[in-house]
């Protein structure tokens, strides 16, 4: 076929190729394939892109088709949707059936034929925690591409809702003002439930319950109980991990708002405010609504809502979780925005791609959890705060010679922010301990590799005896490898000058010039001990990037 | 007779309804409102819908449910003592003595047809079709409704109706009703069609011993060349079986003896011959001829003969060896119900091809024979046929009228015929331009058949073309024989554009047809749905996807009929194209759902059936009698096919007991009644029947003065609201609000052809003394004329709204 292949169907998988990483290897950068396709020039010059989001859920297969422009932004187009039950089988045996990934892929099929019907320009199809845990994940999204075409990229639990946190903070209009005060953030999923904690506009923690709805749906049907002791079971199931976390994360921590992700409680706000127009409602309204509805038979709340019976089952078990949730945190008003993982993926896309510009700060959602993790540890603010300072300046001066950008900026201040937290554990070998806590810990917004690459850098940026690179690059690809050993050659640098939380560290500029790296330090005192320590630091550095560091005092002239 | 030209208007309406009979299989119908209905009448009444997959719908509370049964239980006992005008809080408006019997509002239906063919008003050839429609008409209802309630008296199925009649009381009420109908027919045509055709030179011999020579000579002449080469006489003998009685043909049955005197010999051993030594035989009346043979007149005018006369003159030819005794044209009516099991049938296509064939061998349900046919050959067919006495309709005349549409087609004696419409072009578009631009513009409306169905083929046609368009996908009910939508879509799909269509199998009568064309579109590379399991798809919707300048565009084609440009010159139907994005959003989840996928969260706009379409309509019908409880003024006014819905009658019973004003325009069945003391007082009823069929469905709703009105696909009857997919549409653009209210007004003060329903449930024609006759179907056609008059003296083609001024932001008044 001569010419640009129009549709979806007419280019071979070679033809399609990912957008922000054309290496194509790693989860980190496969933020959605290009099809290369035509693109309809508007006359005000700028461009429409049609772009498909799939979500491979755990119950629900979905796919949104957007339309995404720089004048207008986001439009959603069409929503389509399929009940598939992927997750009971997975969660229980670990493996898809045979049925199971016919039916998945008529449907996939199903829905790129929807695609080539909007000849869209790119897609970007993610699975959660259904195609997550599967053992033979990579065998199976490999049949899945050879025999649909598409391509599945499973998202880690901290990707994936982080995608739904940035859907809600981009599509709720007054998402700011809601997390000025205390906001408990619930993302319910099929496998599992996502809380995080804002304080001050700011986000605190993260955490991952084990409480999805089709969990708690299978566990309750191998329990089988009768309608008596089904809220009671469903609740004690409930309550024994939210007190955990109570204990742990909520403290006396007073939550005021409750931001509620979940595919089946818009159903539910419509009988609790039928006025659109109203957002929030009270966490009373809410409960006596509940309460109303839990005498009531599956087929009666199932009409009541307006809700297929099916979808009731996972229903009961969400509303549930909300009422737990608001007892426990006490929060008193809530919000059910309509979201979905896909328009996460979408808005993930088009900010990548600059249609959109987000208000919001998400990098900072990301350093602000990770500023929390390190006071957890005991990790000192401000000694903390000054090798960050100094990564930075280093890692800014040499944009010329590593050719890094701002997504491995963020990795190196997130690396250096947390740098210590492994001396809580022990002084001796900081390094290995903070390499566990980092890879036992979520960070919203990294993926599983980021932080793996996190954790890596941190634990090189301690030089030990028999220093061996070699064994950096276990379980990294060759990229995320090279990006480790660069970072954690700046931010080995760094540690030589900011290590005493004695000095008051002033500021800190650095300056490439002819092929020297020239580190300014403002600082009162004198820099003995920095330069002592410099050499034995400076000499990754000087092998993976050809230039000598040399640091001075603001004060003094270069020696 | 599966396809379009060939068909009678009101042949599809009214009676295609034979699936009602399903109803212990699945429906949506919850246990509750079962349990509820069951209340009624102090029968005991049980639901057998076993419903595996039962939904929704009047959930809300099972005990406020049984609290309604029992208060209706004590009502129902008091209301038996005398008392009917009780407080409206206090009537159980189920009561079945407020309802009427479908079957027989069905037979009213036609009763009124056929008051057309007596109307003396009308043109001869005008009366003459009015006749021969209501012979098919009641064919269709033979082999559809009355075989299910066969079915059912065989089945041992007792529940009685809304009306309170059992299956077997409907039957034996039918029976009493029909042959009513059938002598109406016959005194009509003999009395009154045959003498007045006559008159006009137009000679009808109804028996060959009426004719000269010089007609017998070429009568004769025309069954040695062209009736006998296709004869096939069969005799009936020990080694010949009874031969089968193909459903609705047409047959001449004989009584024979060997002319040798031995009396055949063959059927002595048979029961099927008679005990004098005769011998039965049959031939059918090729249905490959005409049945109307045109002879050479007397005189002047023009002279016809029916075939199974000529044949009849000419039987001896038949049976060389024996003299015939006697010959009778007969014709027997079959079961002709597809009860498909679509549970089970693996492919649906394969499971309706079977059924076709099926349908010719089912149970006899009817018989139509001479009315001076031979005692004893009579008794031969009954026997074998085994039908019973009051099935046998004896008929003064030709059997099976339907040949009358051809009489009524002939060329010629334009002063006896109704002059032929040309529909006009629309009122909200120029015809010329291009069809997305003018939609564009703002919604459009089209009056069928007042306003031509071109724009929908063109647009169609246009969409199949355009470069930016990406996908059309469509709903397909019944189609015209040489379809130009079909042939749109086909190339559609092959100029590479992504075509869906929903193909119905299960639209009655035309399955053979929709099967062909489905799989010729199959082949053109189109996206064939064939329905959905357990629904049959009766929405009528057409979607374009354009991708434009500044993104997606969705158009909107929303109709009250099919897409069938033939019935589109004769029915009158609504459609509107829009490209309003709400509406647009909810067409793409319609056929996101008949593709298979999952409901959309929910409807911008459109409300549909099975799910959702019901309680709408509930609704709004309560909307309007709470605000009569308020003391404001409410009103509803509804016009459709037919009305028979259980829960949207009590609603509107409750409605009328609040003090809502309601009016309704029903063509065809209505079990509804009017004139309830306390119930339905303030219910008028009126039937339209004209020279169009009427076939739209518009509801307008008052609301306290923000009127709604919407249009659709769907009847007041369960089948549309609870076993199909319909779709109910608003309109909003307000110059198209006026059209359609000045439609319904027009209709309400109709005063020629409309027939209001009595307290009694009779209907009558108004008594227009001092009254300006008004023809509301007349008055849109001169309507329609005068605005594309007016429109040709501008000189555009585009015709304004004459009686709304132009306003600045009419653009952007549009929705």
């Amino acid at each position: 076929m001569p010419g640009c292949p129009k549709r979806i169907g007419d280019c071979k998988d070679s033809n399609w190729k990912m957008i922000a990483d054309a290496g194509g290897e790693s989860r980190t950068g496969a933020y959605g394939w290009d099809l290369n396709v035509r693109q309809i020039e508007i006359q005000e010059g700028g461009t429409v892109r049609l772009f498909a989001a799939i979500d491979v859920g755990s119950y629900m297969l979905g796919m949104k088709i957007f339309e995404l422009s720089e004048k207008k932004g986001i439009k959603e187009i069409d929503y389509i949707r399929h009940r598939i039950d992927l997750g009971t089988e997975t969660y229980n045996t670990g493996k898809i059936s045979y049925e199971r990934m016919e039916e998945l892929c008529e449907i996939l099929k199903g829905f790129k034929e929807i695609m080539n019907t909007y000849q869209v320009d790119a897609y970007r199809a993610n699975g959660t925690s259904a195609i997550r845990e599967m053992r033979n994940m990579e065998i199976f999204l490999d049949e899945i591409r050879l025999r649909t075409g598409i391509r599945i990229l499973p998202l880690s639990n901290s990707e994936q809702r982080f995608l739904d946190y940035k859907s809600v903070a981009l599509k709720q209009p007054n998402f700011e003002k809601i997390i000025e005060n205390n906001t408990a953030f619930v993302d319910i999923g099929g496998g599992s439930v996502q809380v995080s904690l804002f304080t001050e506009s700011k986000l605190m923690h993260t955490v991952n319950l084990r409480l999805g709805i089709l969990r708690l749906k299978s566990k309750l049907e191998i329990l089988k109980p009768g309608a008596q002791d089904y809220e009671s079971l469903l609740s004690e199931l409930i309550d024994n991990e939210i007190h955990v976390f109570k204990k742990l994360f909520l403290k006396k921590m007073e939550i005021k708002n409750l931001v509620v992700i979940d595919d089946n409680l818009p159903q539910f706000k419509k009988i609790i405010a039928p006025d659109p127009v109203t957002e929030a409602f009270s966490a009373n309204d809410f409960l006596q609504t509940l309460a109303t509805h839990r005498s009531m038979s599956p087929a009666e709340v199932a009409k009541e809502l307006d809700m297929s019976p099916e979808n009731v089952a996972l229903f009961m078990p969400s509303a549930f979780l909300i009422m737990h949730m608001i007892q426990a945190t006490g929060a008193d008003s809530l919000w059910i925005p309509e979201v979905s993982l896909s328009d996460g993926i979408a808005y993930d896309y088009a900010e990548r791609n600059h249609f959109i510009k987000s208000t919001h700060d998400f990098e900072q959602d990301i350093i602000s959890s990770v500023e929390t993790l390190s006071n957890r540890f005991q990790g000192g603010k401000r000694v903390a705060e000054e090798l960050v300072q100094c990564s930075l300046a280093i890692f800014d001066s040499m944009k010329k010679l590593h050719g890094m950008e701002k997504r491995e900026r963020l990795l190196l201040e997130l690396s250096a922010r947390i740098r210590d937290c492994g001396r809580y554990i022990s002084m001796s070998f900081p390094a290995e301990c903070g390499y566990s806590i980092i890879m036992g810990t979520e960070i919203i917004g990294l993926s599983h590799l980021e932080r793996k690459m996190v954790a890596t850098i941190v634990k090189n940026s301690y030089i030990r005896e028999n220093d061996n690179e070699i064994g950096w690059r276990q379980d990294l690809d060759e990229k995320s490898y090279l990006t480790v050993t660069k970072l954690t050659a700046i931010l080995r640098l760094a540690t030589g000058m900011a290590r005493s939380p004695r000095k008051k560290y002033n500021g800190v500029k650095a300056q490439l010039k002819d092929g020297e790296l020239l580190i300014t330090i403002d600082l009162k005192e004198g820099l003995t001990l920095e330069k002592g320590l410099f050499g034995e630091r400076k000499m990754l550095f000087e092998e993976v990037y050809g230039v000598k560091p040399v640091v001075r005092n603001k004060t003094e002239k270069r020696f | 007779m599966s396809t379009d030209g060939g068909k009678d208007p009101a042949i599809n309406d009214g009676t295609d309804s034979g699936e009602d009979k399903n109803q212990p299989t699945n429906t949506r119908r919850s246990r509750s409102v079962a349990a509820s209905k069951s209340g009624n009448a102090g029968k005991a009444v049980k639901n057998v819908k076993a419903d595996g997959t039962e939904k929704k719908r009047k959930t809300r509370s099972a005990a406020k449910d049984v609290k309604k049964e029992s208060d209706s239980k004590i009502l129902k006992a008091a209301m038996g003592r005398k008392n009917k005008s009780a407080a409206p809080e206090n009537i159980n408006f189920r009561a079945p003595e407020y309802y009427t019997n479908r079957e027989l509002s069905w037979i009213q239906f036609n009763e009124r047809v056929l008051s057309e063919a007596r109307d003396k008003d009308l043109p001869l050839f005008e009366r003459v079709k009015m006749l021969g429609i209501t012979a098919s008409n009641l064919d269709e209802f033979f082999m559809v409704r009355v075989a299910s309630l066969k079915d059912m008296v065989h089945a041992g199925y007792k529940k009685p109706d809304i009306a309170g009649m059992t299956p077997g009381e409907q039957l034996s009420a039918i029976s009493t009703a029909t042959h009513g109908l059938v002598n109406n027919q016959y005194s009509t045509w003999n009395r009154s069609l045959l003498p007045q055709l006559k008159q006009n030179g137009i000679t009808v011999y109804m028996d060959h011993g009426s004719l000269n020579q010089e007609q017998g000579a070429y009568v004769d002449r025309y069954f040695i060349d062209n009736v006998y080469p296709v004869l096939t006489p069969m005799a009936v003998d020990s080694s010949r079986p009874f031969p089968l009685i193909r459903n609705k043909s047409l047959n001449i049955g004989s009584l024979l003896t060997a002319k040798d005197g031995k009396g055949a010999g063959l059927g002595k051993s048979k029961k099927k011959a008679s005990k004098k030594g005769t011998d039965f035989a049959l031939v059918q009346v090729p249905d490959v001829l005409p049945r109307l043979v045109q002879i050479p007149p007397e005189d002047d005018g023009d002279a016809f003969i029916l075939l199974e006369e000529i044949i009849k003159r000419n039987i001896d030819k038949l049976f060389l060896n024996y003299s015939v005794q006697c010959a009778h044209a007969f014709r027997v009516m079959r079961n002709a119900d597809l009860s498909i099991d679509e549970d089970e049938a693996e492919d649906l296509l394969k499971e309706i091809e079977k059924q076709l064939k099926k349908r010719q061998w089912g149970e006899a349900i009817r018989l139509e024979v001479e009315d001076h046919a031979d005692p004893e050959l009579l008794k031969v067919i009954k026997e074998e046929l085994q039908i019973e006495d009051h099935d046998i309709f004896y008929i003064n005349g030709p059997i099976d009228l339907t040949f009358l549409s051809k009489i009524a087609g002939m060329d010629g004696y334009e002063e006896l015929k109704i002059k032929s419409w040309t529909p006009q072009p629309p009122k909200y578009m120029d015809p010329d331009a291009n069809i997305f631009s003018e939609i564009r513009k703002g919604d459009i409306l089209l009056e069928h058949p007042y306003e031509t169905f071109d724009p929908v083929v063109n647009f169609i046609r246009t969409a199949s073309k355009d470069k930016d368009v990406l996908a059309i996908k469509m709903t397909l009910y019944r189609v015209s024989g040489n379809s130009p939508i079909i042939a749109a879509l086909a190339q559609a799909a092959e100029n590479g554009k992504q075509v869906s269509v929903l193909v119905e199998l299960k639209a009655r009568f035309d399955e053979e047809h929709n099967i062909n064309w489905a799989k010729t579109l199959e082949k053109a590379g189109c996206h064939v749905i064939y329905g959905l399991v357990g629904l049959k798809t009766h929405s009528k919707i057409a979607l374009v996807v354009r991708r434009e300048e500044d993104g997606i565009r969705r158009y909107v084609h929303l109709g009250t009929g099919n897409y069938n440009d033939t019935t589109a010159r004769f029915y009158t139907d609504m459609g509107m194209f829009t490209c309003s994005e709400p509406i647009g959003e909810d067409a793409t989840a319609v056929f996101n759902m008949l593709s298979g996928y999952s409901e959309p969260v929910s409807w911008n706009k459109l409300s549909l059936a099975p799910l959702w379409l019901k309680d709408r309509f509930l609704y709004l019908i309560g909307r309007e009698a709470e605000h009569a409880r308020d003391g404001r003024e409410a009103r509803i006014v509804a016009k459709m096919n037919s009305v028979c819905d259980p829960d949207i009658i009590e609603a509107l019973y409750k409605a009328s007991a609040a003090g809502v004003k309601i009016d309704l325009i029903v063509r065809g069945i209505c079990t509804l009644k009017v004139g309830i003391p306390g119930v339905s007082d303030n219910i008028t009823v009126r039937s339209i029947v004209g020279f169009f069929l009427e076939h739209s469905r518009i509801f307008w709703f008052l609301n306290e003065g923000n009127e709604e009105i919407y249009m659709g696909s769907a009847d007041w009857m369960p089948r549309n609201l609870e076993r199909r997919v319909e779709i109910l549409f608003p309109v909003e653009r307000p110059e198209l609000k006026e059209d359609l209210k000045y439609f319904l007004n027009m209709e309400l003060n109709d005063n020629l052809k409309a027939h209001i329903m009595q307290p009694d449930g009779v209907y009558l024609k108004l008594d227009r003394r001092g009254k300006k006759p008004l023809n509301s179907q007349k008055q849109f056609c001169i309507d329609a004329k005068e605005r594309a008059q007016k429109g040709k003296e501008k000189g555009t083609g585009r015709v304004f709204i004459p009686e709304t001024p132009p306003k600045d932001d009419e653009e952007s008044s549009n929705i």
